[in-house]
């Protein structure tokens, strides 16, 4: 797979913004991970220059350093437990095996692997997707979304061509593209590692959304907890606005992208309810029609993106483009991080456990999708994965010893806790699922009648889908919810 | 990397119209729209450490949204705070994966070694460095160990949170 070549806008991007980095360095991942164990504090005592990158999502080696030198990468990890000598040694030239992921193409190419100047991403291709589409008509880059198979990451995997085609259609000029970077499904730390690993993918990603739609308008809602991934995507953008980047440098129309953050709140993820939070009305959702593609932000067609997806769009001009899904995996596995995983009729789930070291045997179940989301069992592991059912693609491995009854409960609690309230199927239906949730053999038709009400009649998917994982857990799991002793799961 | 962590707002303390004033500030530097209600109310959060009611007052009068509207407002996000947060207290992630990793133990023998400042919350999102904690500083800290904490929580200064 291969990135398209640099159109000459581009070229000359590249040479006014070059890259002077030394032939050896040293990039210490840093970032959310790096600084929750201790990254800052790993001394260096070698002759080659030190600098500070994100996690490269493989966050089981934090704190680790990659060593780079021309045509080759090398992490090492757990650097908590000594600065080993094989990486001294890898300064030096000695060390042959790569083992910083390929680094070549796909979402997470450049996924802390870059020193967060735009000369740094420029040299590793960053918006040669973008210079493309500058130079094509719009509906030429909307055929290639449609032909690179581009969905929504956020879960939905709507097709993203589609999307851009209704919200093309509107004259409008006020139309508008609100980035979801909200974020806010337990479990789920893609979109972070997007924002503090490779910021300028997902500007790319806007650039190209816009242009392909004619919106010159964006706001990027990221989540409110995930400050260092503000601060880093707005010093980003700052760079990419210096550079004459969204002033149409590489050709294309000026586009203006304002930050905003989230303050918590599941339902803050939900796409109408960014909407009302923008526009500073209570973070409920809202009803549809009208859809967000004809009236949406401040009553503007608005074009709304996960930021995992827009980040997928800056690879639709590469041949092939690679048809990934970034995994974020955590739980009973011995290398927990995020995988960009291929979803390309061979990759499996015991494939996925493979690299994370897991053996499937020691897997009880997989939970794909938090509290919205549902038990995946050893029965499934060796079946292709599909881009669908991943859903945003957070996936807790639950091992031999993992209570599933209690887990469930913790689940449904969640949902109980996190219901906005505004409407009833919800506000009520988690309460009383949870209640139910109490003696499951006994109340087993009652919850699945009540889940069936929640599933039809909520009125955004976190109601909708809050039974999922209870209704997933009963059938799986029948024997785990037996008569027992009072529970230990209920709301605090 | 997060800001530094302001002291909670006390309104009883001698400093109190000079925070509120500061809340002000930040608060006024906004353009006086609807569309600007979060960002003022974080704007406040983030010199007071919490939203007392003068802070709701002077958000609703900036952005000219009624006082009741901006409570429930608030009310929808969970990092709003309308209660004045416990000074110091550390905070236990326990998500699915931090519950598999340890949480609930770690939760009670931290309440054990720091009684009244230690809390559970949900997930952090930093699932693969499970189990997680919060300090009162607001940064995470991934793999943490009951005796990792009361050791980073004594090395805290008690004088410098809380006695307001």
């Amino acid at each position: 797979m291969t990135g398209p070549s640099p159109t000459p806008a581009l070229a000359e991007l590249r040479a006014r913004i070059a890259l002077r980095a030394p032939s050896v360095r040293i990039l210490r991942h840093r970032g959310t991970c790096g600084d929750a164990v201790g990254a800052a504090m790993i001394p260096f005592d070698l002759r080659a220059p030190v600098v500070d990158a994100a996690c490269d999502g493989a966050c089981w080696a934090a704190p680790a350093a990659t060593v780079v030198r021309a045509g080759h990468r090398h992490r090492f990890a757990r650097l908590d437990r000594g600065v080993p000598e094989a990486l001294a040694a890898c300064v030096r030239g000695e060390c042959d095996e790569r083992q910083a992921g390929s680094g070549e193409s796909g979402v997470a190419a450049r996924l802390g692997r870059n020193d967060g100047t735009l000369a740094d991403v420029l040299a590793q291709g960053g918006y040669a997707g973008y210079a493309v589409a500058a130079g094509l008509p719009p509906p030429r880059i909307i055929e290639a979304a449609h032909a690179a198979g581009l969905t929504g990451r956020g879960g939905a995997h709507f097709a993203a061509a589609t999307k851009w085609g209704l919200v093309a259609a509107h004259a409008d000029a006020a139309k508008v593209l609100v980035v979801n970077a909200e974020e806010g499904e337990p479990g789920v730390f893609k979109d972070r590692h997007l924002l503090e690993g490779d910021p300028h993918r997902l500007i790319e990603g806007i650039l190209i959304a816009c242009r392909a739609t004619g919106i010159r308008d964006a706001y990027v809602y990221i989540n409110g907890q995930a400050r260092n991934a503000r601060a880093v995507f707005e010093h980003a953008l700052a760079d990419a606005r210096d550079a004459g980047i969204l002033d149409s440098s590489l050709g294309g129309a000026p586009v203006t992208i304002e930050v905003r953050s989230g303050a918590g709140g599941y339902v803050c993820g939900e796409e109408s309810v960014i909407l009302n939070s923008i526009e500073g009305e209570r973070p409920v959702p809202r009803y549809r029609p009208p859809y967000a593609t004809d009236a949406g932000l401040f009553g503007r067609p608005t074009l709304i993106h996960n930021a995992e997806t827009l980040c997928a769009a800056t690879t639709i001009f590469d041949s092939p483009p690679p048809p990934t899904k970034l995994v974020p995996l955590s739980g009973d596995v011995p290398r927990p991080g995020l995988y960009e995983v291929p979803v390309d009729g061979n990759m499996t789930w015991a494939g996925v456990l493979a690299m994370a070291g897991a053996a499937p045997g020691r897997v009880q179940a997989l939970l794909l999708g938090g509290p919205s989301g549902r038990f995946v069992l050893p029965g499934e592991f060796d079946a292709p994965l599909e881009m669908h059912p991943l859903g945003a693609g957070g996936t807790v491995v639950l091992g031999p010893r993992a209570d599933i009854a209690r887990i469930t409960r913790e689940l449904a609690a969640y949902n109980a806790r996190e219901s906005c309230g505004e409407c009833t199927p919800c506000r009520e239906g988690t309460q009383r699922l949870l209640e139910l949730l109490e003696d499951p053999a006994t109340n087993r038709d009652r919850i699945d009648a009540l889940i069936e009400v929640m599933t039809a009649a909520s009125l955004c998917a976190l109601g909708g889908m809050a039974g999922r994982p209870v209704t997933s857990a009963l059938a799986a799991f029948p024997e785990a919810f037996e008569p027992r002793a009072p529970s230990e799961g209920s709301a605090p | 990397m997060p800001a530094d962590q302001p002291r909670p707002f006390d309104r009883d303390a001698p400093d109190a119209s000079a925070r509120l004033e500061a809340a002000g500030r930040g608060v006024a530097a906004l353009p006086r729209r609807r569309d600007q209600l979060l960002p003022a109310l974080l704007a406040a959060q983030q010199v007071l450490d919490w939203l007392p009611r003068e802070a709701i007052t002077l958000v609703a009068e900036h952005v000219r949204v009624p006082v009741s509207e901006v409570y429930a407002t608030v009310m929808g996000y969970s990092e709003l705070r309308l209660e004045r947060p416990v000074p110091g207290a550390w905070r236990v992630c326990t998500g699915v994966a931090c519950d598999l990793g340890g949480a609930r133990e770690l939760l009670d023998a931290l309440g054990a070694a720091l009684p009244g400042r230690a809390a559970g919350t949900d997930c952090q999102f930093l699932c693969a460095l499970a189990p997680v904690a919060v300090d009162p500083d607001e940064r995470l800290h991934g793999r943490v160990t009951a005796d990792r904490i009361a050791a980073l929580a004594r090395a805290e200064a008690p004088a410098e949170r809380g006695a307001t």
